[in-house]
């Protein structure tokens, strides 16, 4: 197999490319189309195939959500909340929740806490395993595609019968979480991790050791360490880019600062180097799955909050699949928010976009692309 | 954790001495978070002292509120810090305020190359103008959208 040559290749011809648009380059309209996870369009320039400039045009799933927030109570609003990134939904709706709690000064009991954090880390591979499928569908690697979706199905049966939802709960609310576990759950949910870490090893051997893969991946769409910091990047493009921050680990919330897991990054900043910092956090939530199960506390899932958003601000964030999502809240002390500004991990990953992809082959695009787990409706809101 | 707030303290009081004229508010809203207001014509300043000194290299957002009793437009800088990591838990809030009725501020793009597309969004949705803005255009709304800046207070929906 040739692939180190291919790698050279590709570099050598990144060096000779011109940096400036001019009269041989040529504007290519990417867009907009759905790419498995919602209308998003860029505006390519190229010269040959070598994209010198490319340019995200992003609102073409825009809703209006922040002014729907301010026109609904704090209640009904969270299934709203939870639509731009509906395979991360519990991550969205905690960043909500704990605006609110802020404000109101409640703290939910412990035993809700966690369950707040063993949704969040179902979410995480839940989304993680669909940003694999549309990867494997991007590099053509049709098993890549059958496999995470299937698997997805074994947490999205978990979350089904914790939540009576399959993949929007609205399962956190202020002052903890609607539903304590159902019988036998824990049982079957460790048997599940368990096949699922065997799976990922299955993963590895198929995908991300195989050279259709790391041939264009490594060394290709990179982010260096310095332009993710003042871009504002965050989550796994941030970890990919070697640093090593986790607001899980940050600023400890829910039940985090009591558990013991460790924070992924990789040095390189490639689209290799992102797409490995996915497939180690899914490893990770995985075990944390069964780590909150076994030091669960017992006691009340939920405590009584009012449907007030008291007088005052907070801005309040989480660690999201796609990085941080925060909101800030401002209150009146009504039953609706004055004020609440929204941002999640992928609207602050829309900069990182134009950076990765300066220097790429255009054959090379989506997966650079899609290496960041950009979710366009996440962006738009 | 610790009920005291002397992290946050000592950067509240490194603001206030090194721009004792310039900022007119410097507080601990509650743990981990600060807010600091400044007036928009000393913002860059301030924002270059917090970058390069306190180490807040690392922008998380901008909000922009709208006052619309008290006549002013709010715009919030949400910032955390990568450099330093005995703060970063620490979100500081840089605002600063501009009148409703010519709502111009100055972009942080320079100091913060990653502000760009939330200050794109400001001006789309409150109609705020940002100079020395690199691509001063719409973001998420389209290119032809003739209605008024859709954020604002006085816009209301039909079933509100």
């Amino acid at each position: 197999m040739a692939t180190t040559e291919k790698s050279a290749d590709t570099t050598g011809m990144q060096a000779m490319s011109p940096t400036e648009p001019g009269a041989q380059t040529m504007t290519l309209s990417v867009g907009p189309q759905h790419s498995g996870s919602g209308h998003m369009r860029l505006i390519v320039e190229l010269d040959g195939d070598i994209i010198i400039s490319a340019m995200p045009d992003p609102g073409y799933v825009h809703r209006g959500i922040e002014k729907i927030i301010e026109l609904r109570n704090i209640i009904r609003s969270i299934p709203v909340i939870e639509r731009p990134s509906i395979i991360d939904a519990s991550n969205l709706n905690h960043a909500w929740v704990k605006a609110i709690e802020e404000l109101q000064g409640v703290e939910p009991p412990s035993r809700g806490q966690y369950l707040r954090c063993l949704i969040n880390e179902m979410n995480r591979i839940m989304s993680h395993l669909y940003w694999l499928s549309i990867y494997g569908v991007f590099l053509g690697h049709t098993t890549m595609f059958m496999w995470p979706l299937g698997d997805r199905e074994l947490f999205i049966d978990l979350a089904e019968s914790l939540t009576g939802a399959r993949i929007t709960y609205s399962y956190l609310v202020p002052g903890g979480v609607r539903r304590d576990l159902p019988k036998g759950f824990a049982e079957e949910t460790i048997k599940r991790t368990k096949y699922f870490e065997k799976r990922l090893d299955e993963y590895e051997n198929i995908f991300f050791k195989n050279p259709l893969f790391t041939s264009r991946a490594k060394g290709i769409g990179v982010l260096t360490r310095e332009r993710a910091v003042a871009l504002g990047s965050t989550g796994p493009t941030l970890r990919g880019s070697g640093i090593d921050r986790d607001l899980r680990k940050d600023e400890p919330y829910a039940a985090y600062g009591e558990l013991d897991f460790k924070v992924h990054t990789r040095p390189d900043g490639d689209s290799y180097s992102r797409a490995m910092v996915h497939m180690d956090e899914m490893r990770e939530s995985s075990q944390l799955i069964r780590q909150i199960l076994e030091k669960l506390p017992s006691g009340p899932v939920r405590r009584k909050a009012p449907i007030v958003v008291p007088r005052g601000e907070a801005y309040a964030r989480v660690e999201s699949a796609r990085g941080e999502c925060s909101f800030y809240l401002i209150g009146e002390g009504g039953d609706k928010p004055y004020r609440a500004r929204y941002i999640t991990g992928s609207y602050r990953n829309l900069t990182a976009i134009p950076e990765v992809l300066k220097g790429v082959r255009l054959a090379d695009m989506p997966t650079s692309w899609w290496s960041i787990d950009y979710w366009p409706v996440e962006a738009d809101r | 954790m610790s009920l005291t707030h002397e992290r946050e303290d000592v950067l509240v009081k490194t603001l206030k001495e090194n721009f004792p004229s310039d900022i007119k508010e410097a507080t601990v809203v509650r743990r981990s978070r600060i807010n600091v207001v400044v007036p928009p014509e000393k913002i860059t300043n301030i924002a270059v002292f917090l970058r390069d000194k306190l180490g807040y290299d690392h922008p998380s957002g901008v909000s922009a509120v709208d006052y619309n009793r008290e006549s002013r437009f709010e715009i919030v800088y949400h910032l955390a810090t990568i450099k330093t990591r005995d703060q970063q838990d620490i979100v500081i809030n840089l605002k600063e305020s501009v009148p409703r009725n010519s709502p111009r501020a100055v972009s942080l793009v320079n100091v913060w190359p990653g502000v760009e597309n939330y200050e794109r969004e400001s001006m789309e949705m409150f109609g705020i103008q940002f100079d020395g803005h690199p691509r001063p255009e719409k973001l998420f709304l389209n290119d032809n959208w003739e209605g008024p800046p859709p954020m604002r207070k006085e816009v209301r929906f039909p079933t509100d």
